[in-house]
This record gives structure tokens, C-alpha cells and sequence, in this order.
């Protein structure tokens, strides 16, 4: 018994050396990517699959945490005749926690699972081996963009789930149940700072490279046949996910303390 | 059979000592071979022996657990990945299942390894050599199909103009033939003679196609369990005493065997017949 847990221990804490390895070999792959515009078609390429078509799916994410929150969260404020402060409830929550964490879980879906699908194909077909045989670094030419494309565009995505949220909320709030628009607007605009929204679109830079170097080394590291590829997008998934959810309390805890230091001096700044 | 000291420059290609394990299996057991220059040598031996391992270690996308690789004398398996460029810019390796690139066109796929070394200015010459490349392995005019629209046949010959690309010295050919009709794969050995002839490469070929060792070897290397158990030409391999080796080319099954599969019986304990779901 102590045995197995001893190797299992060992085991994952030699997975988390070569994910740490992964990452880091990635990074420098970044930057070097960075420095070279002849790997920008590359990137742009990525983003284009990665990005541009996540927009529809990460919109209407938004729209319905919108709406849904309103729906939920009138009753409530409605018995104590607090309606008019539906807004700011639904607007602090969509740009601080469920607008990012959502649109994440989503791309976790969505590009996590494509990723993994595509690297993990690839490297049973001895495509990575190819790509290594050209003596060309496959995490350069594989990850690098992948990753690049995920850190950039994930942020831009939540302002748009964050946006879709926003409106979404609005229309069911003021159309559906019948709030002032004039009060929903100041009540919202007291309540949700420059702050709220810009650490939220700071997670998604977060967010995005744990699910791209997540989905990648799951990609990378998968085992052959259907099967390997079938349980790594699963494992990859499974490690967005909980990643996303431990990254966002991480950002809770110290974006509080920030907050509570910072933002009282900025009147001084 | 004892192995002779290697010394790395005994041949362009030289290993020495090479063993590898993946967790308790042993796949390469201190095997040394010096390759020759200009020659096609052929590895043999039954699936699992470690044929396809110890040709991944001649270009070091597998590390030695100990032994030592070298090319044209100098020791490569210790190599960081950045410096094992330039010279794995020397090899073509065409692999098993062809390994193309499968999101992009067999054009894209032959000019991946050019446009990843070099800034590509003349596109007309690149197109011409694209064209050149696939006249050799008899496919021009696919430039424009996807893999995923090619035949296993057509695959191959492409990833074979693929790997010769940069005009390599030595091409490493991962079974060939396998999976192909037997016309296909004559066509597959003819093309590894022409570019032989052709562009005076070395070529090491891993196969079990006992028809295509016989056409194109000039060396034939037997590998059983890891260890190499016979190495010399077509003549010397044909009257070998080693059973395993006569086994292995006659493509005889051996009388453990047999007794094996008479004990077992002929109905598997896995397998379904039609009267099971009567």
C-alpha cells in the first residue's frame, strides 16, 4: 500500500518536472518567435483557429451568464425592493469572476481539446518526429504559436464574453422585468471600476497559457493508438479545468490584497 | 557472435556499444555497426527486435542509455537539440507510415524542410525543384492533393521525395514496403536504387521484406533480441548457420511454435464464433 502511493507520488512529481521542463522550453521558444517575424504567419495562423473562430461560442457564453444572473438574482433583490441594484451584482460578477472564468472553461473545450487532438494525432503518426527529423524544434514550430496565440487572444475573448454578459444582463433586467434603465446604468457604473474589468482580461492572459502548454504537452505526451489520444484530450480537460478554477483563486487571494493596499492611494498616484 | 571493436571512423555512420531499455525491456543490447559510405545497408529481423529504435538513434531522435553514435567521426548522441541542425540537415528520414504533414498540401510538405532553413526568394526554382522531386518518385502533378486524398503507396513515394529535399547525404528508410501490394512495393525499391544511382546517398533501410533486401542491399545486418546476430552480404546471409537467421529468411515458423499453436487449438478464448450468438 505505501509502496504504490510512494510510486504514484513519484510519478507525478516527475510529470510536473517534465510539464515544468515543457513550459519552460516553450517560453524560450516564445520569445524566440517573438524576435523572428518569418514565424508570424505561424502565429497568426493560430489565431485565426484559435481566436477569431472562438468568438461566436465565447459571445453567446457571455450572453447567457448575463441573462441568467438576472433571472436568478431579481427575486432576491426584488423582495427587499433592491431591483434597481440588479445591475451592479450582475455586471461585478460577470467582468470579475464568471465572464473569465467561463469564457475560459469554454476555450478549455473548445481549443484545449482541438490542441490536444491535433499534437496528439500528430505525434502517434510520427509527425513530431518528422518535424524533429528536419531539424526543426517541434516545440518552436508546434507549441511556440499555439501558445502565443492562446496568451494573446484569451484576454481580448473575455472582454468580449465580459461585453455579451453585460448586454445580456441589460436586456433581460430592463426589457423582461421591467428596471429602470437610467438607475440600472448609475448603480452599475458606481459599482464596477476600471480595476474589476482590467484584472479580469489579466487573467485571461493566465488562463490562456495554462490551457495552450496544458493541451500541448497532453498532446505531446500522449500515448499511441485512438485510445492514447482519446484519454489525453480527456486528462487535458481535466487539467484546464482544475487549473482555470486554482489559477482564479490564486488571482482572488492576491488581486484582493492589491486591491485593499493600492487602490485607496490612487488619488496620490 | 563477437563484435569488433568500432572506431568512429571506421565509417560514416558509427555506433558503438549502443544499448537502450524502456523501462524493464531490454530493445537494444550493445550493439555496434559501422555504416558505410555510398552503400545501402539493410537492417533485418522480426517485428519488436529493435530495428526501428536503433535507426531512430543514427539521427538522435532516441538517446543511447549508453554507447555512443557518430557521423563522419564526430560524436553526435550527446548533442544538444540546436546542435544536432546542421547535421540532421545531412539526413532524409522517410518514415514507417510516411509521417506527411496532413493539414497541408504535398507541395507545402516537400518545402517544409526549405522554408524552415532558408529564406525562400525564388519561388519559380522552388516550384521547379518541387517538380523535380516528385518526377523522381514518379508523382508530379499532386502538388495540390492533401495526404488524407493519397493512396499508402502514393504517401510514401511523397514522403520519400520529402525526405530528400535538402538533398541529403544518407536517407534513412523505415520499412518501406510494408502494407504495399507487392507491384507498389517493387516500385518503392526501384526508387531507393535510382536515387542510390542517382544522388550516390547512403541509404539504411529497416525492412522485413526479404524480396526487397535481396534487390537493394548491398549489406544486410540481422538483428534478433536487441543483438545483431548475422552481418554480411545477400550470399553470406542466404547460407548462415544461425537458425534464427534461416528462420527468419525462409520465413519459417519453428517447431516451439508450432507446438504452441497445436496445444492452443484453433479457437481463441477471445474470439467469437457465429454459434455464440445463436
Amino acid at each position: 500500500m505505501i509502496e504504490i502511493l510512494g510510486e504514484r507520488t513519484i510519478a507525478c512529481i516527475e510529470e510536473f518536472g517534465r510539464f515544468g521542463r515543457f513550459s519552460a522550453e516553450s517560453f524560450r521558444a516564445m520569445v524566440h518567435t517573438l524576435f523572428h517575424p518569418r514565424s508570424y504567419p505561424l502565429v497568426l495562423n493560430q489565431m485565426n483557429i484559435i481566436g477569431v473562430k472562438s468568438v461566436p461560442v465565447v459571445m453567446a457564453t457571455g450572453a447567457f451568464v448575463g441573462m441568467i444572473l438576472a433571472i436568478q438574482a431579481y427575486g432576491q433583490l426584488a423582495s427587499m425592493g433592491l431591483e434597481e441594484r440588479l445591475g451592479v451584482l450582475i455586471n461585478i460578477a460577470v467582468v470579475k469572476e464568471l465572464g473569465p472564468v467561463l469564457a475560459a472553461v469554454m476555450l478549455a473545450g473548445r481549443v484545449g481539446g482541438a490542441l490536444t487532438a491535433e499534437l496528439g494525432t500528430m505525434n502517434v503518426t510520427e509527425q513530431i518526429a518528422a518535424v524533429q527529423s528536419f531539424g526543426v524544434s517541434p516545440i518552436r514550430y508546434l507549441v511556440a504559436p499555439r501558445v502565443l496565440a492562446c496568451l494573446l487572444l484569451t484576454p481580448l475573448l473575455i472582454i468580449y464574453a465580459d461585453l455579451l454578459g453585460i448586454l445580456g444582463g441589460y436586456f433581460v433586467s430592463v426589457k423582461q422585468l421591467g428596471i429602470n434603465p437610467g438607475a440600472y446604468w448609475n448603480y452599475s457604473a458606481m459599482g464596477v471600476e476600471l480595476w474589476d474589468v482590467s484584472t479580469g482580461a489579466l487573467k485571461g492572459f493566465f488562463f490562456g497559457g495554462a490551457i495552450a502548454l496544458i493541451s500541448c504537452y497532453k498532446g505531446f505526451t500522449c500515448r499511441e493508438g485512438a485510445r492514447g489520444v482519446g484519454e489525453a484530450c480527456t486528462e487535458a480537460f481535466v487539467g484546464c479545468f482544475i487549473s482555470i478554477l486554482a489559477l482564479n483563486y490564486v488571482f482572488a487571494v492576491v488581486l484582493s490584497a492589491v486591491y485593499k493596499t493600492f487602490w485607496p492611494l490612487r488619488p496620490l498616484i | 557472435m563477437t563484435q569488433k571493436k568500432m572506431q568512429p571512423e571506421d565509417g560514416i555512420l558509427v555506433v558503438h556499444n549502443l544499448t537502450k531499455r524502456y523501462g524493464q525491456k531490454l530493445v537494444l543490447d550493445n550493439v555496434s555497426m559501422a555504416i558505410e559510405e555510398g552503400k545501402t545497408t539493410v537492417i533485418i529481423g522480426p517485428s519488436g527486435c529493435g530495428k526501428t529504435v536503433f535507426m531512430k538513434h543514427l539521427i538522435v531522435l532516441e538517446r543511447p542509455d549508453s554507447g555512443e553514435v557518430y557521423y563522419r567521426g564526430r560524436r553526435i548522441d550527446h548533442l544538444s537539440e540546436r546542435k544536432l541542425v546542421p547535421i540532421r540537415r545531412k539526413f532524409g528520414f522517410c518514415f514507417q507510415m510516411g509521417a506527411l504533414f496532413d493539414s497541408i498540401t504535398v507541395y507545402e510538405n516537400i518545402i517544409f524542410p526549405l522554408r524552415q532553413h532558408y529564406k525562400i526568394t525564388d519561388w519559380k526554382a522552388v516550384d521547379e525543384m518541387v517538380k523535380q522531386k516528385l518526377a523522381l518518385v514518379g508523382m508530379d502533378g499532386y502538388q495540390h492533393y492533401y495526404p488524407a486524398n493519397l493512396s499508402g503507396g502514393q504517401r510514401k513515394r511523397v514522403a520519400l521525395a520529402r525526405a530528400i529535399a535538402l538533398n541529403p547525404e544518407i536517407i534513412l528508410y523505415d520499412e518501406p514496403t510494408t502494407g504495399l501490394d507487392p507491384i507498389t512495393s517493387d516500385v518503392i525499391n526501384e526508387l531507393i536504387l535510382k536515387l542510390q544511382r542517382e544522388l550516390k546517398v547512403t541509404s539504411v533501410v529497416v525492412t522485413h521484406d526479404m524480396r526487397s533486401v535481396y534487390k537493394i542491399a548491398d549489406r544486410i545486418v540481422m538483428l534478433h533480441h536487441g543483438r545483431i546476430v548475422a552481418d554480411g552480404d545477400a550470399e553470406h546471409i542466404r547460407t548462415h548457420p544461425n537458425e534464427v537467421v534461416q528462420q527468419f529468411i525462409q520465413g519459417k515458423v519453428s517447431e516451439a511454435e508450432l507446438e504452441a499453436l497445436r496445444l492452443g487449438g484453433t479457437k481463441f478464448p477471445t474470439q467469437f464464433m457465429p454459434e455464440d450468438f445463436e
